[in-house]
């Protein structure tokens, strides 16, 4: 083709050539493996997005556990009798 | 039926395809690699390919743009000292092993490798594959006149280069 020039080719070069350019239809129409993965990656972020948001919300809303003095000073303060509390206990035994 | 298309370009204009741009590019590597990037385009455009013009100039036109692409690109990252300098689009073709001209062939080549990207493809075009200037205006999508122009230019420059190396 270039005899002006003399440029030349590897043996063999232009049958390889011909063998991968007529593979190109079948790997450009598969996925890369990016495409592939891109429901699992998005599904996990959701998971991960739901548990990150949840937690700070608990965080911001929870209220402390109340201790065993406040319990006592509250039964104290409040008209409970012990006989109250331990019919309510037994009962939910 | 489009893949169908396309093994029958790649059967058919592979190889001229490969001079075009070897032509251009200059290197064997350098050809190799454009002609891939060449392939892809081509098997991305198929299906909007409505035959406004032959397919042997669409080929060349999808071509002669990546490889006046890749020279440019190639030029600014020698430029940006990305690339060595032996590797800049300049190369000579006496550091390519796939190329057997004599001396003066050698000369020629290192003449029209020093031509600035556009004007070479048309050069090449026009001087190696002897298209004429009406199919090279449908490739570049320049005007007969200005092509004659440019080819003329191109012819002068690398006469003086080739005497400057004698």
């Amino acid at each position: 083709m270039n005899k002006k020039l003399n440029y030349s080719v590897p043996d063999g070069y232009f049958e390889n050539l011909k063998t991968r350019l007529s593979q190109i239809p079948a790997q450009e129409s598969r996925p890369s493996r990016i495409t592939r993965l891109t429901p699992y990656l998005a599904l996990a972020a959701c998971f991960a997005f739901v548990v990150l948001v949840g937690n700070a919300v608990l965080n911001r809303t929870a209220v402390p556990a109340a201790s065993d003095e406040e319990i006592i000073e509250y039964l104290i303060d409040s008209d409970i009798t012990l006989a109250q509390v331990v019919d309510y206990l037994t009962l939910n035994e | 039926m489009n893949e169908l298309n396309f093994q029958e370009i790649v059967q058919k204009y592979s190889e001229p395809l490969y001079w075009h741009v070897r032509n251009v590019v200059g290197s064997h590597e350098d050809a190799d690699d454009v002609l891939q990037e060449v392939f892809i385009k081509v098997w991305k455009a198929l299906p909007g390919f409505r035959g406004g013009s032959s397919v042997s100039t669409w080929l060349w036109r999808i071509a002669t743009n990546e490889a006046v692409s890749f020279l440019r690109k190639k030029k600014v990252r020698a430029a940006l000292g990305f690339l060595p300098l032996d590797a800049s689009a300049e190369r000579v073709a006496g550091a390519d092993p796939w190329f057997d001209g004599d001396a003066a062939q050698r000369r020629l080549a290192n003449a029209v490798n020093a031509l600035p990207s556009k004007q070479k493809a048309v050069f090449c075009m026009r001087y190696f594959e002897e298209l004429p200037y009406e199919e090279i205006a449908s490739v570049t999508g320049t005007s007969v006149g200005a092509l004659k122009a440019s080819y003329h230019q191109a012819a002068e420059k690398v006469k003086v280069s080739i005497e400057e190396e004698k």
